[in-house]
């Protein structure tokens, strides 16, 4: 579903990330893990057509991302690091204007914008401002707005930042939930959040994939897997 | 196209869901508003004592009524135009918007046109008042309805000229702050550039001594920019429109500015997809 080979980056002379390579089966969800800075949202620019890369190629649900960008921003639900919202719209119409863009019909619009208020729990604030909702709110509208129309591919970055506990455990249920029908990219720096939710997790370390592991609970624990990654040792 | 009418109605409610699009619209009524009973007083005083004015007849109403008056909206409508173009993409990037609207499956002639046309709902929402205006004088005064009609297509057309290049400036910065001073400045600009065209010499007054077989090219160049400067200046293109006569360099001059700013608005957003 998600290909990406030999993705490098430059900033000027810094490289954001540099020659990353892996592969996402569908339905599959996968957590993208690093500290601050590795580059994460950098990948998760190129992938969704937002930032061209210097080199390499990213190919998702069949489409080239620099060669048919139309194609691939159809397939893919993006909620980015900073939560994009009009914060002078109401919640639903912020969500049936995404959906107008996205090519919902104008018959099915409200159905389907009711739909993904109620999957992330945001209904009860359809006639709220966006710009008085708290962070939890705002972020779950965010996560909303990238399930509308239902794509097949979601990459969301650091999901369930700003949430209550009892919003991540929900946030973390709606996306196990997302699993068969949708191939999911998250990124994340918490280390349990992985262990929940995803089946394969990439690390990255400045810039580069320093280990891929699957997430199992009789393997080695995910803590020493990215310790040994972040501080060199999984290069060896 | 349904896509773009989805960003054009997003981008129109937007003016009107925050203060700038009541402050915009309520500031030009104001002043509009203003110039108009000035300016007919003003008639009314020369046209009931023509002889004091230095007149022998009743002067013209189109002449001295309805021309100042719509160069003055003219004015009015340029100079508020960086309040109305400001916010279309500076306000996107600054928020961060920008990074879901560039990932929506849209189009970049989508995003240009849909905003652009909102922009433009807003040009024609200010028109509203001066045909308001217009249609006070209609009431009064036998007055050919073209002349109206074309006083106003002339304010409107400038206006969307000008709300291009404030486009194109708010592609380019970041903060709605910077793009507005921009704007206004290059819009400074334009409107001096005729002024300072006509205190240009004319090229042959300009001698240049010892460079031989350059002369003629030399004097060519200079004579290129004074005339481009002269035709450059905004101003002068509004004159005829709003007595009624149509150029059609005038109303050239205007499209053409507009699609060249929005030609470079689209080279603007397309650079985020080759600055790799």
């Amino acid at each position: 579903m998600i290909e990406v080979e030999g993705l490098t980056k430059h900033y000027g002379a810094v490289a954001a990330i540099e020659d990353v390579t892996f592969r996402m089966a569908p339905g599959e969800i996968v957590g993208f893990l690093g500290p601050n800075g590795a580059g994460k949202t950098t990948t998760m620019r190129i992938l969704t057509g937002f930032a061209p890369a210097t080199r390499g190629r990213a190919t998702v649900a069949g489409y080239e991302v620099h060669a048919r960008p139309l194609e691939v921003k159809r397939r893919v639900g993006y909620l980015p690091e900073r939560v994009p919202l009009y914060e002078e719209m109401t919640v639903a119409a912020f969500l049936r204007y995404v959906a107008e863009v996205k090519g919902v019909g104008r018959g099915i619009r409200r159905a389907e914008v009711a739909r993904v208020m109620a999957r992330c729990g945001v209904d009860e604030m359809a006639g709220r401002l966006i710009r008085n909702l708290s962070k939890g709110y705002r972020q779950r509208v965010g996560l909303a707005q990238a399930l509308v129309a239902n794509p097949p591919v979601l990459i969301l970055d650091e999901p369930t930042v700003g949430l209550d506990p009892r919003q991540i455990i929900e946030v973390r249920k709606l996306i196990k939930a997302l699993a068969p029908e949708h191939t999911v990219l998250l990124s994340t720096h918490i280390l349990p959040e992985v262990a929940m939710i995803c089946e394969r997790v990439i690390i990255i370390h400045q810039g580069r994939i320093a280990a891929e592991h699957r997430v199992d609970a009789a393997g080695p624990s995910l803590e020493d897997l990215f310790l040994r990654a972040v501080s060199g040792d999984a290069a060896a | 196209m349904i896509n773009t009418w989805a960003i054009c109605k997003r981008e129109f409610a937007a003016y009107f869901l925050t203060p700038i699009g009541y402050v915009v619209c309520g500031i030009f009524a104001l002043i509009a508003g203003l110039g108009f009973r000035a300016l007919l007083l003003e008639y009314a005083r020369m046209s009931q004592a023509p002889t004091d004015y230095g007149f022998t007849t009743v002067p013209d109403f189109g002449e001295f009524f309805l021309h100042p008056y719509l160069v003055f909206a003219g004015m009015i409508v340029v100079f508020l135009s960086p309040l109305i173009t400001m916010r279309l993409m500076a306000e996107e990037t600054h928020r961060g918007t920008a990074e879901q609207l560039f990932t929506l499956p849209l189009r970049d002639r989508e995003i240009v046109f849909g905003k652009y046309l909102a922009a433009l709902a807003m040009l024609a929402v200010m028109m509203l008042v001066v045909g308001v205006h217009l249609a006070i004088v209609a009431y009064f005064v036998d007055i050919e309805p073209v002349a109206l009609v074309c006083g106003l297509v002339g304010v409107f057309l400038m206006g969307a000229a000008f709300l291009s290049l404030g486009f194109f400036v708010s592609c380019l910065t970041r903060t709605q702050i910077t793009a507005a001073t921009v704007t206004f400045g290059l819009i400074m600009a334009l409107f001096f550039a005729g002024n300072m065209a006509e205190n240009l010499p004319e090229a042959q007054e300009i001698a240049v001594e010892g460079v031989g077989p350059l002369q003629p090219i030399l004097i060519g160049g200079y004579r290129v920019i004074r005339t481009l400067l002269q035709q450059l200046a905004a101003d002068a293109h509004l004159e005829e429109l709003t007595l009624g006569v149509v150029r059609p360099q005038d109303v050239v001059y205007h499209v053409l500015f507009a699609a060249f700013f929005l030609f470079l608005t689209f080279r603007a957003l397309e650079s985020r997809n080759w600055r790799a």
